[in-house]
C-alpha cells in the first residue's frame, strides 16, 4: 500500500518505524506518530528516541503496547 | 564507524525546552537535521545533532516558539579549537609520538644466549665489527647474512637464529660439544710440518712419533735448527731420494739450557703514612668530560685518588655517556725506612719463588740451580745460576723442497725390465 507506514517491533524494547509524517507527542510514557490515514501510538514506561530523520526513526524502552487511534 | 564519522565531524549535546518539542523535531526531520538520543525529562528534552544541524535549527526554534542551548560538545573540531590554546603541550605530545617512532626503528638492547665457550665479549665484539651495535638502524640489520657469517667465522657455532623481539636484537647460538679438530687435509698435511727448535741447547731426550728426527741425545742445536724433519724419504734402490712422504712431525723433545738470573732488593725505601685526612668529592661526568663538585683546590700535597663511577644505564646493556660518582682523596706522608736482614731475606725469597713457579708454569723443568746472595748497605742482590730442561720447539712448514717424481710409465718400464731379467735368469737355470 502506498504510503503506509511500516512498523518493526523487536521483543518489547525496539520499534523501527518507516514512512511515517510526523511526531505529534513524545513523552517517556508515550509516542504518539502521524502515518498517512492513522496515528500510531507507542505506550511504555522510559521510552526515547535513538534517532530521528524524516524517513525513520527507532524508539527504544519499554513498550507496552502498540495502538492504531 | 558511524562513531569515528561522528566524532570526525562533531557534534552538540543540546537541551531543548518550550511549547512544542515535537514540532520542532518533525522540522528537524523535514529540514534534513539528523537528530539521535532524544529524551524526556519532563519538562525539558535532550538530544544529539551535528553542528551544521545546530546553525540551522535557529530558525526552527523560532518558528516553533521553543530554545535551545548547548550542554556538551564532542568532536575533532572542538578538540582543535581546544589544543590551539595549549600549543605547546600539542608539541610535545606530536614530539613524543615522533620520539617513540623514531626510536622503535632502531635496535636499543643486543642479548646473547646459547654462548658457553665463546664469551659474551667476544661476541659483542664480533657484532661490533660487522656493524651491528645498540642504536642501530633495524633496516640497516641483514639478519640472514649475520647468521651465516657467525657460523661461518666461529667453527664452534654450528647454530645461529637472530630474532628482533621489538627493540630487542636476540642473538641464539648453539655451540659445537664435539671438540672442533684442525682439517687433516689442510696445508700441514700436503706440505708437511718440521719440529723446530725455539732456543740454544742440548737434546737431552727425543722420542719421535712421526717424521724423521736429525738430531740425538747429547746433541747441541741452536734456535731455528731442525729436529724432526716433516719430510720422510723414500729411495731409489740407488740411494737417491725418488720422493717425500710428508707428515706432520710429533716428538718428545726436552732441550737443556743454562740460564742466569738476579733479582735485587734495595735495603731503603719509603712508607706512605695515610694521616686519615680524606675528602670525598661528588662527580658527575659525560662522555669524556668531567665535572668534581667541589669549588676549592685539594688541600695535600701528597694524596691519593679513588674514584668510583657509576653509568648511567637503560635496559640491561644499552649505557648512556653519563656518569655518576664520588672520588675520594686521602693524604698521606713519605717516611723513609729502611728493612731489617729478616724482611730482606722474605722480601727476595718471595720473588725468588714468583719467578720459579712462572718457569713452572710453562713446562720448564729445574734439573739445577745455584743460588748466591750478595749483600751490602744499599741492597742485596741473588744471583742464580740453573740449568733447565725445556721442550722448546715449534711446528713450522717443512722446508725440505720436493723432488721431481720419475713418470709412471718409465717406472713400469723398470719393472718390466726386472722381470726380463728374472725371466732370463730361470732359462739360463734351465738350459
Amino acid at each position: 500500500m502506498l504510503g503506509a507506514a511500516i512498523v518493526t517491533v523487536t521483543g518489547n524494547r525496539e520499534a523501527f518505524i518507516e514512512n511515517y509524517k510526523g511526531i505529534l507527542e513524545y513523552t517517556t510514557e508515550s509516542i504518539v506518530l502521524q502515518g498517512k490515514n492513522t496515528k500510531i501510538c507507542f505506550e511504555g514506561s522510559s521510552l526515547s528516541i535513538d534517532y530521528y530523520t524524516n524517513e525513520d526513526m527507532k524508539i527504544s524502552g519499554k513498550i507496552d503496547a502498540l495502538r492504531y487511534l | 564507524m558511524l562513531h569515528w564519522i561522528q566524532y570526525i565531524r562533531g557534534y552538540v549535546a543540546v537541551r531543548v525546552w518550550g511549547y512544542s518539542v515535537e514540532r520542532l523535531l518533525n522540522l528537524c526531520g523535514n529540514h534534513d537535521i539528523l537528530v539521535w538520543d532524544i529524551e524526556d525529562h519532563g519538562d525539558y528534552h535532550t538530544m544529539r545533532m551535528s553542528i551544521a544541524g545546530f546553525f540551522a535549527l535557529k530558525p526552527l526554534l523560532k518558528k516553533t516558539g521553543t530554545r535551545a542551548a548547548v550542554l556538551h560538545r564532542y568532536g575533532l573540531p572542538f578538540f582543535v579549537s581546544k589544543m590551539q590554546k595549549r600549543k605547546l603541550f600539542v608539541a610535545g605530545l606530536f614530539l613524543c609520538i615522533l620520539f617513540w617512532s623514531l626510536a622503535s626503528r632502531c635496535i636499543w638492547d643486543i642479548r646473547i644466549e646459547g654462548n658457553y665457550a665463546l664469551t659474551e665479549d667476544v661476541l659483542m665484539e664480533y657484532l661490533q665489527e660487522q656493524g651491528v651495535h645498540t642504536a642501530m638502524k633495524k633496516s640497516d640489520l641483514q639478519i640472514e647474512a649475520l647468521e651465516q657469517a657467525l657460523r661461518k667465522d666461529y667453527d664452534l657455532i654450528t647454530w645461529t637464529s637472530l630474532q628482533l623481539q621489538g627493540t630487542t636484537l636476540l642473538v641464539r647460538i648453539k655451540e659445537n660439544e664435539m671438540p672442533v679438530y684442525d682439517d687433516p687435509k689442510g696445508e700441514s698435511a700436503v706440505r708437511g710440518m718440521d719440529l723446530v727448535a725455539e732456543r740454544d741447547g742440548v737434546v737431552t731426550y727425543i722420542i719421535t712419533r712421526s717424521g724423521v728426527p736429525l738430531v740425538s741425545c747429547g746433541d747441541s742445536v741452536k734456535a731455528g735448527d731442525v729436529l724432526v724433519s716433516g719430510a720422510i724419504p723414500v729411495y731409489n734402490e740407488d740411494t737417491t731420494v725418488r720422493r717425500y712422504q710428508y707428515v706432520e712431525a710429533d716428538a718428545d723433545i726436552l732441550l737443556r739450557y743454562t740460564e742466569q738470573v738476579s733479582l735485587e732488593a734495595s735495603v731503603a725505601y719509603q712508607e706512605k703514612c695515610y694521616t686519615g685526612e680524606k675528602l670525598d668529592i661528588p662527580v658527575l661526568g659525560a662522555g669524556s668530560k668531567e665535572i668534581t663538585l667541589r669549588l676549592f683546590g685539594i688541600p695535600y700535597d701528597l694524596y691519593d685518588t679513588s674514584e668510583e663511577k657509576k653509568q648511567v644505564k637503560l635496559l640491561d646493556h644499552l649505557y648512556l655517556p653519563l656518569f655518576y660518582g664520588q672520588k675520594t682523596v686521602q693524604e698521606y706522608e713519605l717516611a723513609a725506612k729502611a728493612h731489617t736482614d729478616e724482611e730482606m731475606k722474605t722480601l727476595l725469597q718471595e720473588e725468588w719463588r714468583k719467578n720459579i713457579s712462572t718457569l713452572l708454569e710453562k713446562g720448564v723443568q729445574i734439573t739445577e740451580k745455584n743460588v748466591t746472595i750478595k749483600k751490602n748497605d744499599e741492597k742485596w742482590v741473588l744471583y742464580a745460576n740453573m740449568q733447565l730442561e725445556e721442550s722448546a720447539v715449534k711446528l713450522l712448514p717443512t722446508a725440505t723442497e720436493p723432488v721431481e717424481e720419475p713418470e709412471e710409465e718409465t717406472q713400469s718400464d723398470q719393472t718390466r725390465a726386472v722381470i726380463l731379467k728374472g725371466g732370463a735368469w730361470e732359462r739360463l737355470q734351465s738350459v
